[in-house]
């Protein structure tokens, strides 16, 4: 059996999983293996919740939130982008392949870029092949 | 601590999840996890019976946890948590699993389809076990309203609310009232004079005394909440402080500029025209050519920057029937006038309009069509022989045959457009734009003219292109809205607000330099920071950046989220294995 990523999306509750929505409710297709996590803004999102979900097995991780200048709360998705910047440094010196995270833009009309999103991260993450975190840290401890 | 006893529920919604994913399964297997007393899988959980259902096992088996998997949290979080403080639980020991927008809409693997169900739900059941009750907060209302744009939308919204006594600030970018209505002749389908109604209308309002109106004005920006809104809006040199409780935004739109298109000459032929100066003909009671002459052949032609991939490709709805009006317009006023109409489809929905249609081709109107998408007509001038100035060349569908059209005149019917202020207003009054910069509204079926923010209102055509009697529909629901709001004097709010642990905050105030509402201040005495509840907006902002884990953010904690992320996986990975 071929190898499934499992990834985990966190998505602001404004923009990012609205459009996620009207994928939906646009009836578009896209992989399953995508699993969204909502948010009110991208600017909650904390590092740890990207290093728990790889600690937790993720294969990846995907974070979306309102485009520049468009955040429902002014300015939590340059908090985001700071935060990202952060934390890939920190998964390379962690020895992690920094492409398993990704931070994309998706407003709430974007369902079908969202759709492509998913497809093509999805793709992405399937040729890295399986993360071996939560492995490694259970040999570890 | 009590015991938690969570109830699980699995909707079909209809065929709509259940043809994709298994609920019966999904059910099952879900009762099995800690802390489940109750899964089931049934219909309709929206329906009254659904609520009722959960309402009965509520009381029955003592649950204090409640997760649905149904339909997007956006569209029925609200209806759930009523029916649990209908049944006297707190509304926020609910969490929804979205299985319908982001499940079985999306995907088409019945399988894979179940796991990820699977999965979601168990991150639901995980997050439940951590909410806590959360204590509903009220804010005041004040009764006046900001209504942004004057023209019939606005004006309607602002009369409306006017009359039952409440205050209105109506602001109108231009030194006009009355939009693009007031430029128009007649309204269709049954021709009545759009002057009368919109001046009687402008009156009304100029006079109204609970109406104050700022021409000429734009509001740059607006501070508040619902119930407690303000801006400072400039007037005369002057800056003056206005106070209003709830929006409503009607800024309308403006019609296409056919410059661009190089085949309608529009700019190159002085007698093609658009929809717009064709009324300021109408209203000025002469229909004559660039020359002075009446025109013996005047053709009409559709669908100008509409309802096509390299201009917009939405329909206007309401250019149609404006060409219908304006072919009986030209039959009484040119009696052997030729007139032609050049359309790509005929759209006559709404009432009285497909009459409309029936009697104006039962008045020796030529209707042809042409391919929308692939073959537009191409307007030329005359030969020096020729009885007419131009020629349209167009490929005539119906008949697959190539034709050439008189015409002395041509009105391009142009569509309609977002303003190109569309972007700065949505962010002045804290709304989003879809993809063709209209604002967008709450629900597209369940809540047309709420938004996403809380007391702000779209009606008419900023929304999305509509006629007269939908908007003036739009601006009356709004407002019944409003007066709801302004009667009962108060209204629920958000509780999801950040709140500090003073006894871990260490005063280092980082999340003071992120809050982006300045809701965050400085206690000294103390040490610590202080939110204020009434500004927070619950973005959650300062609860990651907190290096203490001092601030936590309300239904959005860190062991909320983590243990979300936590069930999603384990249920994931275990349905791996299989």
């Amino acid at each position: 059996m071929s190898y499934e990523p499992t990834i985990i999306a966190f998505l602001c509750n404004w923009c990012s999983y609205t459009g996620a929505d009207l994928a939906g409710t646009s009836r578009m297709k896209y992989a399953s293996n995508i699993n969204i996590i909502r948010v009110m803004c991208s600017g909650r999102i904390e590092p740890l919740f990207v290093l728990t979900a790889f600690r937790e097995g993720a294969d990846g991780v995907l974070i979306c939130g309102c485009h520049p200048g468009d955040c429902h709360y002014h300015e939590g998705n340059y908090k985001c982008l700071r935060r990202y910047y952060f934390l890939k440094k920190y998964l390379t010196q962690m020895g992690m392949n920094t492409e398993r995270m990704r931070l994309e833009w998706v407003s709430a009309s974007e369902g079908k870029q969202f759709a492509e999103l998913a497809d093509d991260f999805t793709e992405k993450v399937r040729n890295l092949g399986p993360c071996k975190i939560k492995e490694a840290a259970e040999t570890l401890t | 601590m009590e015991e938690i006893r969570i109830g699980v529920y699995i909707c079909w919604c209809g065929t709509n999840i259940s043809r994709m994913v298994d609920v019966e399964d999904v059910a099952r297997e879900l009762s099995e996890m800690p802390g489940v007393v109750i899964s089931k899988d049934y219909k309709y959980m929206c329906s009254d019976p659904g609520q009722a259902l959960i309402i009965k096992d509520i009381k029955e088996h003592k649950l204090n946890r409640v997760v649905v998997s149904a339909c997007s949290p956006r569209i029925h979080e609200l209806t759930f948590r009523k029916a649990l403080e209908n049944a006297g639980l707190n509304p926020y020991m609910f969490q929804m699993a979205n299985i319908r927008e982001q499940v079985s809409w999306v995907h088409d693997d019945r399988e894979k389809a179940t796991k990820k169900a699977k999965a979601l739900v168990a991150a639901a059941i995980n997050r439940v076990k951590w909410h806590e009750s959360l204590d509903k907060r009220t804010v005041s209302i004040n009764p006046s309203t900001l209504v942004i744009g004057g023209g019939i939308a606005g004006i309607t919204a602002a009369l409306e609310l006017a009359d039952t006594g409440s205050p209105v600030y109506l602001i109108e970018k231009t030194t006009e009232l009355g939009g693009n209505m007031a430029k128009i002749d007649l309204t269709f389908p049954y021709l009545n004079s759009a002057r009368q109604i919109i001046q009687e209308k402008i009156e009304r309002t100029e006079h109204h005394p609970n109406i104050h109106i700022f021409k000429n004005t734009v509001v740059d920006e607006i501070f508040g909440y619902i119930g407690n809104f303000n801006s400072i809006i400039g007037q005369n040199g002057s800056e003056i402080d206005l106070k209003f409780g709830n929006i409503v935004v009607a800024t309308g739109l403006k019609p296409f500029d056919p410059s661009g298109l190089e085949n309608y000459g529009y700019g190159k032929f002085p007698d093609v025209i658009t929809s717009l100066e064709f009324e300021k003909k109408l209203l000025s009671g002469n229909i004559l050519t660039n020359e002075g002459k009446d025109p013996e052949n005047v053709v009409i032609i559709h669908c100008v920057g509409s309802r096509n991939r390299s201009e917009h490709e939405y329909c206007s709805r309401t250019c149609c029937m404006t060409a219908l009006k304006y072919a009986n317009q030209l039959r009484s006023a040119i009696p052997d006038a030729n007139i032609y109409q050049a359309y790509a489809d005929m759209r006559a929905f709404g009432k009285g309009c497909e009459e409309l249609y029936t009697s104006t081709s039962r008045k020796g109107i030529m209707f042809l069509m042409f391919d929308q998408q692939n073959d537009l007509p191409v307007i030329k001038k005359a030969e020096p022989g020729d009885s007419c100035n131009m020629l349209i060349e167009m490929n005539e569908k119906l008949s697959g045959e190539k034709i050439e059209i008189p015409a002395d005149m041509v009105i391009l019917m142009v569509g309609l457009e977002a303003h190109e202020d569309a972007k700065k207003i949505s962010h002045t009054v804290g709304i989003s734009l879809d993809g063709n910069s209209f604002f967008m509204e709450k629900h597209p079926k369940l809540d047309p003219v709420a938004t996403t923010t809380s007391g702000v209102y779209v009606v008419g055509n900023c929304q999305a292109p509509k006629d007269i009697p939908d908007t003036i529909t739009q601006a009356k629901a709004a407002t019944a809205r409003i007066m709801g709001t302004i009667k009962q004097g108060e209204v629920e709010v958000e509780v999801i607000t950040a709140v500090v642990n003073e006894d871990i905050c260490c005063g280092c105030q980082t999340c003071i330099q992120v809050c982006p509402y300045t809701a965050i201040t400085y206690d000294v005495v103390k040490g610590v920071s202080v939110v204020n509840e009434a500004i927070c907006k619950g973005c959650g902002t300062c609860g990651s950046a907190c290096p203490t884990g001092a601030i936590r953010s309300r239904h959005f904690t860190d062991n909320q989220i983590l243990s979300q992320i936590k069930g999603l996986l384990s249920k994931s990975l275990e349905l791996k294995e299989v």
